[in-house]
């Protein structure tokens, strides 16, 4: 990304392109809102040229850790891709469509509201949309998705300024990756900071970001329970795919399970949350290993998972070494349907193991490049014309893609970048239109809905998508009675402090 | 299960259920002790003979794999491809021992230091240009099936290939020439030097043999793991446990001695508490053993024979 890129032209060509730009859409409640906010900006540079002049000179800094190195860099390299692409749009001049829709107005932002739905059917049908999570019939109802999402901002840019990603290689280091947040937060002073993979070092940096009161976006999927005043996590969490996946599983293939997690914060929560959803779906789970991230060989889980004979296995397996696990159980003759919410949506191992090591996996995913839909293909070519050489565009790729973009919506309609009041303003009720579909960012939790997907591989590693839900939101703190809004707390929240996961088990 | 039974490695439903149970844990504790052994053998050579602190063991085998990996897509078949990382991994490994680490012989520290800052140049550099990861490799055989367990082929070749490797690295120093005036260099330069010994090249062709070794095991291990970078992290601490835990009296045997012996505490542990305890049982009597043993299994052989030496 050269200097150019980064500045607009001249602060004098942005003037007069101000008044007008800003409405692209027709006369929706978002189209105001955005027009609103872009006149907001468009009076501050109209009035004060001269400090917009030197304050060109100051960019918007994009705070940015991910891993570019080390074990888990293999998810490191998509993400900050994905954030460079975003803020190449940024200061092109693009954004996501979308806006605040108040809080649980989610009827309002539907893009299909201002015209009925187009119905077609047969061979043209691009997309399936399923009412009620069952499986695609066989005339099914098509919704064409020709809507374009990345619109004008209206500016290059964002307030005048351009958007500069001050980028630094955690090297999956939970130390350095403490290390490199202070630095980021107290000598760069960031405006935003958009980082972390595992939850270790989401939990590493946390207490820094607190202490310092920064903005932080995590755009992981993760277990869930983070609520955390200064932090809003944009991927999604067990209650939005681990029960989705496990309905299907049960129904599919039988309901013993058997699983297999990564011996940390995330692989035990998420396995609490199979345990204590497996009576709900009259299901058990018949055995649990957890094997350390250093392990990588696995001869001794797979004899177990033989000797218990499940129906399917949960693999909740993270990292590098860990991942042999999918070519050692195929070379053994383990050939069990598998579930994961991890798996292939963030390492591709779909696309990195000979088949049929990944053959016959379930992943309820909310975003994988394969997704048919025309705005995540317009998306992926975008990605692939900067990075050409990318194997892969993940689900947090693409959820480090749209928070970006949303951040950027924020600070346009509040007109500054102080970090308090684009908190305020994130805290609306957000819906932004990503790729996957379109996103609802929960005020009170500051976690967010997702269009879920089901993603099932063939013995070729083909991913299909067998089920859809377009919206599953991020109920499970809200049940917890979590509202950030009204009382800002600092905490994780572990399935062991809700009573209702040993209600049925 | 009587001794006269050999093991029918098909499937043989409603019969014995202890025989399936037998055959699961000794293939466990094959594959477990394969693997340690593997993961060692390239150590063995530069750590246990050469004593230096080789902290770019793992990127050697991780080259040892990127070969197999090129070869076999260009349509080499593995067997020839794993002889090939052999011998490339080798080769780099005598022009690192040439332009490097032959001005670190005697300071362990400063090769500590040295090969640590090859072994990030050598992972980084892999990352930066063939990217996050490398296709993979099939794993070649099936599988075979014993009541409701069934086992990899291609795990059972490796734990009898170890073997063949073990026996045929103890020939090479036992009865050739070069073992001879490798073990003469390594156990006194000064003296081997003044009876004719070119003590430099031994050390570069024993340098260039452990990483050769080192590239072999990759390439072995290759196809059962996934192929990047970062791959050979997850080899070094196997390795060096293994190697230390085996001791310096006598290298070959003290690594066969360790993997054997540590797999032994591994496999029923793991199979009864689970593999996070299995890896703690491990890693707890490899400091018992260094506790107990400070100069390694192998010591406790010399101690009852005290004539054999190195």
């Amino acid at each position: 990304m050269t200097d150019s890129e980064n500045f607009p032209a001249s602060p004098g060509e942005i003037e007069p392109a101000q008044p007008s730009a800003p409405c692209s859409g027709g006369p929706t409640r978002r189209g105001l809102i955005q027009g609103a906010a872009g006149i907001a900006a468009a009076g501050v540079v109209l009035a004060r040229p001269n400090i917009v002049r030197a304050a060109s000179e100051t960019p918007v800094k994009v705070g940015f850790i991910e891993d570019e190195s080390g074990n888990l860099s293999i998810y490191g390299i998509q993400k900050l891709h994905a954030a460079r692409l975003a803020v190449q749009e940024i200061n092109d001049g693009y954004t996501l469509a979308g806006g605040p829709v108040g809080s649980g107005c989610l009827g309002t932002m539907g893009l299909y509201s201002p015209t009925p739905p187009t119905l077609t059917s047969g061979p043209g049908a691009k997309l399936n949309i399923i009412n009620d999570g069952g499986t695609p019939s066989e005339h099914a109802i098509v919704t064409a998705d020709t809507e374009e999402i990345l619109i004008p901002s209206g500016e290059k840019g964002l307030l005048g300024r351009p958007v500069d990603l001050v980028s630094s290689d955690g090297q999956s280091n939970n130390t350095l990756w403490q290390q490199l947040a202070r630095r980021m937060i107290q000598q760069d002073k960031v405006d935003v900071l958009v980082a972390g993979f595992a939850s270790a070092e989401r939990e590493a940096i946390r207490p820094i970001v607190d202490q310092r009161k920064q903005l932080y976006f995590y755009t992981n999927q993760y277990e869930g329970g983070v609520a955390d005043g200064y932090t809003f996590c944009t991927g999604a969490v067990c209650e939005q795919q681990v029960i989705p996946v496990m309905q299907y599983m049960v129904e599919k293939f039988g309901p013993k399970i058997f699983t297999i997690a990564a011996n940390y914060n995330f692989g035990q929560l998420t396995a609490a949350w199979v345990r204590s959803f497996a009576p709900v779906l009259k299901a058990k789970v018949i055995g649990e290993e957890f094997p350390p991230l250093e392990v990588s060989e696995f001869s001794s889980v797979i004899a177990k998972v033989q000797a218990a004979k499940p129906d399917w296995v949960m693999t909740l397996l993270v990292g590098q070494n860990q991942s042999n696990y999918y070519p050692q159980a195929a070379a053994a003759g383990l050939h069990l349907p598998m579930a994961s919410t991890v798996n292939m949506a963030q390492g591709y191992e779909h696309k990195r193991f000979t088949p049929p090591s990944l053959a016959n996996m379930h992943n309820a995913v909310n975003y994988m490049q394969e997704i048919p839909t025309k705005r995540n293909q317009d998306f992926v070519a975008r990605f692939y014309k900067m990075f050409p050489n990318d194997p892969y565009l993940g689900q947090m790729a693409q959820n480090t893609y749209f928070t970006i973009h949303l951040y950027a919506k924020a600070v346009r309609l509040i007109g500054t970048t102080d970090q308090e009041k684009v908190r305020r303003t994130l805290e609306a009720g957000w819906a932004i239109e990503a790729p996957e579909g379109t996103v609802f960012l929960e005020p009170a939790t500051h976690h967010a809905s997702h269009y879920i997907r089901l993603a099932a591989t063939d013995e070729k590693q083909q991913i299909s998508f067998v089920r859809e839900w377009p919206m599953i939101e991020a109920w499970w703190l809200q049940r917890l009675g979590v509202n950030l809004v009204r009382h800002p707390e600092h905490k994780q929240y572990t399935p062991q402090e809700d009573p209702f996961f040993k209600m049925f088990g | 299960m009587s001794g006269s039974e050999r093991i029918p490695l098909s499937r043989r439903e409603g019969g014995s259920k202890v025989l399936p149970e037998l055959a699961s844990i000794l293939y466990q504790f094959g594959t477990n002790a394969a693997f340690l052994l593997l993961s060692a053998l390239g150590l063995i050579v530069i750590l246990g003979m050469m004593n230096i602190i080789n902290l770019a063991h793992g990127e050697f085998m991780m080259l040892g794999a990127y070969v197999a990996s090129f070869a076999v897509h260009r349509g080499i078949p593995f067997p020839l491809a794993v002889i090939l990382a052999f011998f490339a991994t080798g080769a780099f490994g005598i022009v690192l021992e040439r332009l490097v680490i032959r001005r670190f012989y005697g300071r362990e520290l400063g090769a500590l230091v040295t090969t640590w800052g090859i072994s990030l140049i050598l992972a980084q550099g892999a990352l930066l240009l063939f990217g996050p990861y490398m296709p993979p490799i099939p794993i070649p055989g099936g599988a075979v099936s014993e009541g409701v367990f069934s086992f990899s082929v291609y795990w059972l070749i490796l734990i009898g290939i170890s073997i063949v490797l073990v026996v045929a690295l103890t020939l090479v120093y036992r009865a050739t020439p070069f073992g001879l005036q490798a073990r003469a260099t390594m156990q006194n330069p000064s003296i081997a030097r003044s009876l004719g010994i070119r003590t430099g090249r031994v050390y570069m062709l024993t340098f260039g043999l452990g990483a050769g070794l080192a590239g072999l095991s990759g390439a072995l291990l290759a196809p059962a793991t996934s192929i990047a970078p970062f791959m050979g992290q997850q080899f070094v601490a196997p390795a060096f446990i293994t190697v230390v835990v085996g001791g310096g009296a006598n290298v070959i045997a003290g690594a066969v001695g360790s993997s054997t012996f540590l797999s032994l505490i591994e496999t029923p542990v793991s199979l009864t508490l689970g593999t996070f305890y299995g890896t703690m049982a491990l890693l707890v009597m490899a400091l018992l053993i260094i506790r107990v043993l400070p100069a390694g299994i192998s010591s406790l052989g010399a101690r009852l024979r005290p004539a054999v030496a190195r």
